[in-house]
């Protein structure tokens, strides 16, 4: 007879299973957009007692509900993130309810709210894994981050109950104008202590709420190309990779297609997002119009099966996509995909100038060291 | 651990178990089960025909006839198999004697 398979989680027959079915994975799901922290780069954060947004966050009971339609359709990987999930005074009881019902859940959190019960709970209920970013590893840097007195002590702190309650952790960090100049000792920090890999990210979003005085900060934040392509290849272990993905980063080919096709990135496939007032996206920053559902009035069902293939089916006419982004060799190295183009210009199928240019300066910084004349 | 056939198992209530894609995923709920908190299980078609009688109410006696009846082999075999499988469970903390 035989009973059992003998195969590594990543190696289990049904994640191809999944693919070829173009079922759901995985869920990520903002619990609140409030955050105790405000940070200069958020593209979500509203104040900690934002009265409107609490009121508009979605109940456990919906959240349960949302949660058994993800399960209908097969996801086994839940993300709790937010804002910051542990403001929210029934975070254990949702983690506790989304466990129990046989989801790998993840916590997005800033650490800064961790106490003994959360190490105990996370403890005996482990998390897939709770990925913290990490702002600054001085006062000064971490405050000037995250616009919080006392932020710092808070962090370390939480992480520190964290990592003597011996609960894994990724670290990872947002690389940005305020703490370019501690980037390198904020990635030895986080590598000292993440339990796989470190990864730290110069992509700033614009705000989901499209707030314009926020939109100004965070821009003023963002790292020039320069500084992007400097920081990478100062990191070793990053520009290697970058290095040896090359020949999968540039492709010329690109520059004959003929698809007019608006998205031909990974969304849509097993993944989606859920605001903390129950919108629907397909991905977290995709909020143009047309490609949103709302799960109060509509199932996750509906948004899955008849708004996902709607968005994917998306084309563009426009000279500047169709001749600029749509074949670009370099595209892979770029900020620049739809849902971004749409933050930033209203369209979905504009080019963005600042990401054209930090993709030039990673074209040109690979083909240096790997002896390309040509990009 | 050592089974018995005459012992009746439950599956623990520290574990989910979810039928995905047509395939029987255990997911642990606490940590203490199995080698890591990262490990999943998977059981096969025959597995899976166990694990869903480990309800507490049927002793592997009682199961290994059921088993019999349903799959077209040696009566050794099946006791071989479920006596097998119910000791990898017991000792990952996946079943326990009722």
């Amino acid at each position: 007879m035989g009973y059992k398979d003998e195969t590594e989680i990543s190696d289990f027959q049904l994640w191809d299973k999944k693919r070829k079915n173009g079922s759901l994975f995985a869920f990520d799901i903002e619990l609140t957009a409030r955050c105790n922290n405000d940070c200069r780069h958020c593209y979500i954060n509203l104040p900690a007692g934002d009265e409107q947004a609490l009121k508009k966050e979605l109940s456990i009971e919906e959240i349960a509900s949302i949660a058994d339609q993800a399960i209908e359709l097969g996801a086994l990987w839940a993300l709790l993130s937010g804002g910051e999930p542990l403001l929210r005074a029934d975070f254990k009881d949702i983690y506790l309810m989304l466990k129990r019902k046989g989801l790998l859940v993840s916590v997005f959190t800033n650490a800064t709210l961790i106490r003994e019960e959360h190490v105990a709970l996370f403890r005996k209920y482990p998390p897939r894994v709770i990925e913290i970013t990490v702002y600054g590893v001085t006062e000064q840097t971490y405050e000037k981050v995250t616009g919080r007195p006392g932020g710092f002590q808070a962090f370390m702190r939480g992480l520190n109950l964290l990592i003597d309650g011996g609960v894994k952790l990724r670290l990872k960090a947002m690389a940005m104008q305020s703490n370019a100049h501690e980037l390198p000792a904020i990635a030895a920090f986080c590598r000292q202590y993440t339990k796989d890999y470190f990864r730290f990210d110069p992509q700033l979003h614009l705000r989901f709420d499209r707030d314009e005085v926020r939109n100004q900060l965070i821009r003023s934040e963002r790292l020039s190309p320069e500084q992007i392509v400097a920081l990478e290849q100062g990191d070793a272990e990053r520009f290697t990779a970058l290095q040896q993905g090359c020949s999968k980063l540039i492709v010329d080919e690109f520059a004959h297609t003929e698809s007019d096709h608006l998205f031909y990135c990974s969304i849509g496939e097993g993944e989606c997002n859920i605001s903390y007032d129950g919108i629907f996206r397909v991905c977290s920053s995709l909020w143009a119009a047309g490609t949103t559902a709302d799960l109060r009035k509509t199932t996750l069902r509906e948004a899955w099966q008849i708004l996902v293939p709607k968005v994917l089916g998306m084309r563009s006419q426009r000279a500047e996509y169709l001749e600029n982004c749509r074949i670009c060799p370099i595209v892979n190295l770029c900020l620049w995909c739809p849902a971004h183009a749409e933050l930033e210009t209203g369209e979905l199928d504009l080019p963005v100038l600042y990401f054209c240019r930090v993709a030039e300066a990673r074209a040109e910084a690979i083909s240096k060291t790997t002896g390309d004349s040509q990009p | 651990m050592s089974v018995s056939l005459e012992t009746i198992y439950v599956q623990s209530e520290d574990v989910v178990s979810r039928i995905i894609e047509d395939e029987l995923i255990i997911v642990p709920l606490v940590s203490g089960i199995g080698e890591s908190d990262d490990d999943l299980y998977t059981l096969n078609e025959t597995g899976r025909a166990i694990w869903s009688r480990l309800d507490g109410a049927k002793s592997l006696n009682q199961i290994a006839e059921e088993l019999l009846e349903e799959f077209e082999t040696e009566a050794e075999t099946v006791q071989k198999d479920l006596l097998g499988l119910v000791e990898e469970l017991v000792n990952r903390k996946l079943v326990m004697v009722r």
